[in-house]
């Protein structure tokens, strides 16, 4: 196979989508070898209602990426030190062939993005039109995860599939780290040079299998939430959840997207179910250790009521090129690219989060973050089942400008509208952010 | 209605000496006590054994809510305080005997203590009238008990089953969510009932007319009509200002007298339970005086704040509001109670803001006072703050005070509990907050309120005791 086709195969396979700009190439041994790197700069400043955000200015991300290609064999890591950690990125082995009829089959296998996570999810952060992807995506969606994925490709299709666990360490505390069943799927009615219309959705089941052992009982525990679409302050208090007792989540998403040479827009729906599964009986006897007893099985129970939630949200956003090269799609990944060359765009994107699943008529108090049943106050209420998380509303516009192929600034303003029970003063949130950012 | 600091009676009471942890060995003999007209036992010993098995299924140890009235008042209720604070006990605050079982012919009937007792509303009422305990020649407080005429042709088990929840006096449409215990059965003759007095004028009276402030309790210690029973108590003794309210402007001193107990403040109801707010305010309607307590805890207890940020504690402050209080009662730090701090200049003007009245708890030391009256930020008046427009008091000097013409600064409170009322007075007094003509008030600027009548000088303790016949 052509030297050039391989880099091409390789490149959109990894984490950046842009060409790395240094390769060294044994033609002997036919292996291939690139090393890149990537650097952002975020400066922000916030002006909310009540609640403090810290504005300044931050390196969002640092990393060191690699590749080695081999035949039909291609090995990507990816490592970040970005808020000056080591996080683990991308790794992973892939087997790639082309069937001679225009599709394309790729096994591969390692750590890197759940094909459910999300359009925006599956769209690396250098390529990205936006200083962060949308909320919905990072509240909702799903990053990278440990697994093994089948996924086939040609012009009109894109069936991508595969099986994970949801920690790639086996770090927690009690249980394991669970299961995860994911898939992608794209239909492109238009898919030319020129332009790109691709329609799909995706799908996502996960059996949660970790969690911390209280009172003799695995508590399974799945946290949801989101920034305020920014880096420099990374606090999620105004959108996030925790959601004891989870056992099983099912994710299901739509996405479209079009784009021409001049003009992009893409727009998601992502629809998150939880169940809940605990041991009760062994938690009541644990409870019945003094004379607050509650009696039975079913006295407990009611109390401490138990039932699965449902969140949603979704974004839309679109793009216009001033000057520069023209817009172009990576079918292999099924997304947008960034910016090449020398370029100026003008974007806009509209995001919904919902993270609030309440019951009607319930009071919440905020001096005790506790929503009670009865709707008012009591001494002993029953446990509520209502879910505050925060439901946000993003109106994002911004500049971008890309120097050449390497160097790109970003400029976006967002207003966020908030409604968030624990926090009833915090409305209304302005910021600005700006980004340098260096991908080689 | 009874007094009850603590969740149970283990501490301020000897009940762990008198009973057992059990239902009392006399609840047999305290049924056995009601007598027919003829002298015969009212209650058949099936019955009765019947009723003591109910009892025992029903049975909380040591919470008053599992006892007559009859027999706590077997119980000494002020030896507890000898053996905790020994430097400050009394003999005469403990019985000299604990009650019993007394038999006349096999007939048994319960004889109380000769001490301090578990008190009831009713007799808080009637000492803040001038009265004491009626005592028989042994030192006994007498209160004859009965059946209710409602239940007196029922039998134990009948009774059981009868139980109903209390009705407002005034509005029948109020009644108490879930009746109340059983144990309701009996009467006692609080006041002049059935032959016999329960209070008699108290020689040592010295004119004081104090008002009282009942607190509801943690809610799971109280049937759930308690509220409604205090406003019916309160209304059969006259201080129910809803439906005996006093002249709007009767004022608090007279002749040199506290004189409350014959103004509208005469009874300020206190809580630090969701529930109890929450029904006091269904029967009260917020037209009694009412306290809300704040303390926390961490994790957070049933009844306390969790998040006392500015918009945690806005929301308590909020609720306690809508459901009819209008006092704010929040901890203060310091020794000796080592309190959690909830009274912060900026809560004291979150509270101030709500226009609710902000009465702290509890005030041990003179530096507690100079703190929360403004006397550490204020710097002889040269350090302004920034809740000044809201909390700034300007007090002009009284023969009393330790300056001159005026002293200004903030003060963060308008009232206080306090355990010392010495130190309490003392810094009043020379701080110009008492026997002072023209002291601002603070929620309708221009007008003065008058506190000249107070006595300025504050009697020994201990002397206070003595003239009381401690």
């Amino acid at each position: 196979m052509p030297v050039l086709a391989l880099c091409a195969l390789s490149a959109t396979a990894q984490d950046f989508d842009s060409k790395p700009a240094v390769t060294i190439d044994n033609e002997k041994e036919d292996l291939h070898f690139t090393v890149g790197a990537r650097f952002m700069a975020d400066a922000a400043y916030y002006h909310n209602d009540f609640t403090p955000m810290q504005s300044g200015a931050a390196i969002t991300d640092a990393r060191i990426r690699t590749s080695l290609t081999y035949q039909d064999w291609y090995f990507y890591a990816d490592f970040g030190f970005g808020g000056g950690k080591f996080s683990q990125k991308n790794i992973f082995l892939q087997y790639a062939k082309e069937d001679g009829k225009g599709g394309r089959h790729a096994v591969k296998g390692g750590y890197y993005n759940d094909p459910a996570g999300s359009m925006a999810r599956n769209t690396s952060l250098g390529s990205y039109h936006f200083i962060s992807r949308a909320g919905a995506s990072n509240a909702l969606g799903e990053g990278r995860e440990l697994g093994l994925t089948y996924k086939y490709t040609n012009d009109k299709f894109m069936a991508y599939q595969g099986v994970f666990t949801e920690n790639q360490y086996n770090k927690e505390e009690a249980g394991f780290n669970g299961i995860v069943l994911a898939g992608r799927y794209l239909y492109r009615p238009i898919s030319d040079e020129h332009q790109t219309l691709a329609i799909g959705g995706n799908i996502r089941y996960q059996h949660v299998g970790g969690g911390v052992r209280e009172k003799n009982v695995l508590k399974k525990t799945l946290n949801l939430g989101q920034t305020m679409e920014t880096f420099v302050d990374e606090d999620e208090q105004f959108v996030s959840c925790s959601l004891p007792w989870a056992e099983n989540v099912l994710d299901a998403g739509a996405e479209v997207l079009y784009h021409n040479e001049k003009f992009f827009a893409r727009g998601e729906y992502m629809y998150k179910h939880v169940t809940k599964k605990r041991d009760s009986k062994t938690l009541f006897d644990a409870s019945n250790n003094n004379i607050d007893t509650w009696g039975t099985l079913d006295a407990w129970t009611a109390a401490n009521p138990l039932r699965s939630n449902n969140f949603h949200g979704g974004y839309i956003e679109a793009g216009y090129m001033i000057f520069g090269n023209p817009y172009s799609y990576d079918k292999n990944e099924g997304v947008l690219r960034g910016l090449s060359g020398r370029s100026l765009e003008v974007v806009g994107r509209f995001n919904y989060t919902g993270l609030n699943d309440k019951v009607e008529g319930e009071y919440f108090s905020a001096g005790r973050n506790q929503y009670y049943p009865n709707g008012y106050m009591e001494d002993w209420p029953y446990s509520s089942t209502s879910v505050g998380g925060g439901a946000v509303r993003s109106y994002t516009l911004g500049l971008n400008y890309s120097f050449n192929k390497f160097a790109q600034v970003m400029l976006d303003y967002t207003y966020h509208h908030l409604s968030k029970d624990f926090l009833p003063y915090d409305k209304d949130f302005h910021q600005v952010q700006a980004r340098l950012q260096f991908v080689f | 209605m009874l007094a009850n600091h603590d969740e149970n009676l283990k501490r301020t009471t000897n009940i762990e000496d008198v009973f057992s942890d059990e239902v009392p060995t006399i609840r047999k003999d305290f049924y056995r006590s009601f007598r027919n007209a003829d002298g015969s036992q009212h209650f058949s010993e099936e019955d009765i054994d019947a009723q003591y098995a109910r009892d025992k299924q029903d049975f909380r140890s040591n919470y008053t809510l599992s006892y007559y009235y009859a027999e706590l008042l077997m119980l000494d209720a002020g030896k507890w305080f000898n053996d905790g604070t020994p430097e400050q006990g009394r003999t005469s605050f403990a019985a000299k005997h604990n009650g019993k079982v007394v038999y006349n012919n096999g007939v048994p009937s319960i004889q109380y203590s000769d001490g301090l007792y578990v008190s009831a509303l009713q007799d808080q009422i009637n000492y803040a009238m001038g009265k004491k305990l009626n005592r028989d020649s042994e030192g006994r407080r007498v209160l004859t008990y009965k059946i209710k005429d409602e239940y007196k042709d029922m039998t134990l088990a009948e009774i059981y089953k009868a139980a109903k929840a209390a009705v407002k006096c005034d509005d029948p449409s109020v009644v108490g969510s879930k009746a109340a215990k059983y144990m309701d059965f009996v009467e006692y003759s609080f006041g002049d009932k059935n032959g016999s007095t329960a209070y008699v004028n108290d020689e040592a009276d010295n004119g004081n007319r104090p008002g009282i402030y009942p607190e509801f309790k943690e809610s799971w210690l109280n049937p759930k009509d308690i509220e409604i029973r205090v406003y019916n108590i309160l209304d059969e003794w006259g201080w129910n200002i809803i439906t005996k309210p006093e002249t709007a402007n009767n004022p608090f001193y007279v002749a040199g007298k506290v004189n409350v107990g014959n103004t509208n403040g005469k009874v300020i109801l206190q809580t630090f339970s969701f529930d109890a707010l929450h029904r006091a305010y269904g029967v009260f309607k917020g037209q009694v005086p009412m306290c809300y307590l704040l303390w926390i805890s961490t994790p957070a207890y049933a009844t306390d704040i969790a998040y006392d940020t500015p918009t945690g504690y806005a929301d308590f402050i909020k609720y306690a509001q809508d459901n009819g209080a209008h006092i704010i009662g929040p901890a203060i730090s310091g020794a000796p109670n080592n309190y959690p701090e909830m009274n912060n200049p900026w809560q004291a003007y979150m509270i101030r803001k709500a226009g609710m009245l902000n009465h702290p708890y509890s005030f041990d030391s003179d530096a507690q006072m100079k703190k929360y009256m403004g006397y550490f930020v204020n710097f002889w008046g040269e350090n302004p703050t920034e809740f000044d427009d809201l909390l700034n008091v300007n007090v002009l000097a009284t023969p009393y005070t330790t300056f001159k013409e005026s002293s200004s600064h903030p003060v963060y409170m308008d009232g206080f509990f306090t355990n010392r009322s010495e130190i309490s007075l003392h810094y009043m007094i020379e701080n110009g907050f008492r026997c002072n003509a023209k002291l601002a008030n603070p929620f309708r600027p221009g007008q003065t309120y008058d506190n000249s009548q107070a006595p300025s000088t504050v009697p020994n303790a201990d002397a206070v005791l003595d003239a009381l016949g401690y």
